[in-house]
C-alpha cells in the first residue's frame, strides 16, 4: 500500500492535487505557530543579560540558517531519488528548492550581520562560519546558473542533480565548521544529544519559530514547485483543464 | 600505457594547454612583488595566499578545454563507444595535466617559496603540499568543465571554485602548521586523503557527466 502511494504521489498530477489540498492548512498554521513564536518571543520573554535587546533576532536568524542548510540536504537527498529512480517529480523540486534555498541563506548572512553590529561590534567577520554559508550562498546561485544554462530540461536535470550531490560535501563543513575552527561565532545552543545551553523561556519561542518558518517555507517550496510542473508538463493535457 | 603515451603526446603537441598555464603562473608569481614593497619583511606573510590563489586560478585555465576538444572532433565519443571504461580514460587524461601542468608549477612554486622565505626546509615541505593541491584542483576543475562542457568555463569556475574553498582553508593551516613546526605530517595525510578519494570517485563522475552530453 505504501509503495502504490509513493508512485501515485510521485506523479506530477497527483502531487500538484494533493499539495494544493493540504497547502492552506500548512500555510495557515505554521503562519499562526511563527507569529505567536514571534509575539512570545519579543514580547513576553525577558531580555538577555549580556546582548540585551538584540538577541531577539535569533527568532528569524537560528531559522534561517537551519532551513538553509536543510534545504540543501532535502535537495540532495531529491537529486539522489531521481539519479537512482529517476522520479521525474524530483528532479522538479530540486530546481524549484534552488531559489529558496538562496534566499533563506541571504536572510541567514543579513540577520546575522544585522546581529553582528551590536554583540560583535562588526558586521562582518572573515569567520568559518560566516564564510562557509556565503560559500552556501553562491553554490545555491551556481545551481542555478547551471541549470538555467542549458535549453535540454532533462540534461539539465541531470547535471544538477550530480552537482547537488558532489557538492553536499560542504554541509558537514559548514555546520562543523565552529566546532573545528576557532572562530567568532558561537557554537549551536541547541543539540539533540545535550541539554540546551539556552534558557527555556527563549528555547520554546525558538523551536515554535523553527517549526513555523520551517512550514513557510515548505510552503514556498510548494509554490515553487508547483511553477516548475506546470512549466515543464505544459503540454500535457490535464494542465490545459487544470489551468 | 598506450592511452598514457597517447594522450601525453596529444597534450606535449599543443604547447599552448601546458606551456600557458606554467608561465601564466610564473607571470602572476613574479609580478606580486611588484604590489608590495620590496624588501618588506611581511612579503612572506602574503606570499602564501598569492600561491594559492594564483595555483587555484592557473588549475582553471589549465582545465579549460581538458574535454572540449575531444568532445568536439568525436573522440570523447569513440572512447565512451569502446569496451575499456571511461573513467580511466579520464583519470589518465588528468594525470597527464598534472605530470605536465601541476607538476612543474609545484617545482616552480616551491622555489618561490624558497626565494621569498629564504628557508630550505619550508620549500621541501611545501613541495608534496603543491603537488597534492594542483592534483586536487586539476580534479575538480576537470569535474566543473565537463559539467559546463558546450557552456564555457566561466560557468564550470562558478560551480566547482565553492568545492574547492574549504580546501584553502586547509592550505592556510598547513603554512601555519610548517611556520610553527607543528603537525605537518598530519595535514599532508589530510591532503592525501582527500585526494585519494577524489582521484577515485570524479573521475567515475566525470564519466558519468560526459555520457550524459553524448546522449
Amino acid at each position: 500500500m505504501i509503495k502504490k502511494f509513493i508512485h501515485q504521489f510521485a506523479s506530477p498530477k497527483t502531487y500538484l492535487f494533493q499539495v494544493d489540498r493540504a497547502y492552506p492548512y500548512i500555510f495557515y498554521i505554521s503562519l499562526f505557530i511563527y507569529l505567536a513564536a514571534l509575539f512570545w518571543g519579543l514580547f513576553l520573554t525577558s531580555e538577555d543579560f549580556v546582548q540585551g535587546n538584540s538577541y531577539r533576532i535569533i527568532y528569524l536568524h537560528v531559522p534561517a540558517s537551519f532551513i538553509s542548510q536543510s534545504l540543501y540536504l532535502g535537495m540532495a537527498f531529491a537529486s539522489a531519488i531521481f539519479l537512482i529512480w529517476k522520479v521525474k517529480l524530483s528532479a522538479y523540486l530540486v530546481r524549484s528548492i534552488a531559489p529558496i534555498g538562496a534566499v533563506t541563506t541571504f536572510i541567514a548572512l543579513v540577520s546575522g550581520a544585522i546581529w553582528g553590529i551590536p554583540t560583535w561590534g562588526t558586521w562582518w567577520a572573515w569567520d568559518a562560519r560566516i564564510i562557509s554559508t556565503l560559500i552556501l550562498f553562491i553554490m545555491y546561485l551556481g545551481l542555478i546558473s547551471l541549470h538555467d544554462s542549458f535549453t535540454d530540461n532533462e540534461k539539465a536535470d541531470k547535471f544538477l542533480a550530480i552537482l547537488v550531490i558532489v557538492g553536499s560535501v560542504n554541509i558537514p563543513i559548514i555546520k562543523m565548521s565552529v566546532e573545528w575552527w576557532s572562530t567568532l561565532h558561537q557554537t549551536a545552543s541547541i543539540t539533540v544529544t545535550e541539554k540546551p545551553a539556552i534558557d527555556p523561556s527563549m528555547l520554546y519561542p525558538l523551536f515554535g519559530s523553527i517549526i513555523g518558518f520551517t512550514g513557510i517555507v515548505i510552503c514556498l517550496v510548494i509554490l515553487s514547485s508547483k511553477v516548475q510542473i506546470l512549466k515543464r508538463e505544459k503540454n500535457k493535457s490535464w494542465v490545459k483543464d487544470y489551468v | 600505457m598506450k592511452l598514457l603515451k597517447f594522450e601525453l603526446l596529444k597534450l606535449r603537441k599543443k604547447s599552448r594547454g601546458w606551456l600557458g598555464p606554467i608561465l601564466v603562473f610564473v607571470l602572476i608569481m613574479t609580478a606580486f612583488p611588484l604590489t608590495v614593497e620590496i624588501l618588506n619583511k611581511d612579503m612572506g606573510q602574503s606570499f602564501f595566499s598569492v600561491l594559492w590563489i594564483a595555483i587555484l586560478l592557473v588549475m582553471m585555465l589549465a582545465t579549460e578545454d581538458i574535454f572540449l576538444e575531444d568532445f568536439n572532433d568525436g573522440t570523447l565519443e569513440q572512447m565512451a563507444i569502446k569496451q575499456s571504461s571511461l573513467s580511466s580514460v579520464i583519470a589518465t587524461k588528468i594525470f597527464i595535466y598534472w605530470l605536465l601542468i601541476g607538476l612543474p608549477i609545484s617545482l616552480i612554486g616551491a622555489l618561490y617559496g624558497l626565494g621569498i622565505t629564504n628557508s630550505a626546509d619550508m620549500a621541501i615541505k611545501l613541495t608534496p603540499v603543491l603537488m597534492i593541491t594542483t592534483y586536487i584542483f586539476l580534479n575538480v576543475f576537470s569535474f566543473g568543465n565537463a559539467l559546463s562542457l558546450t557552456k564555457g568555463s566561466i560557468l564550470g569556475i562558478l560551480i566547482t571554485m565553492p568545492l574547492v574553498l574549504p580546501l584553502m582553508v586547509v592550505l592556510g593551516k598547513v603554512v601555519i602548521a610548517i611556520n610553527f613546526g607543528m603537525n605537518f605530517l598530519g595535514f599532508l595525510f589530510l591532503l592525501l586523503g582527500i585526494l585519494s578519494i577524489i582521484i577515485i570517485v570524479l573521475p567515475m563522475i566525470i564519466s558519468f557527466v560526459i555520457k550524459a552530453h553524448l546522449e
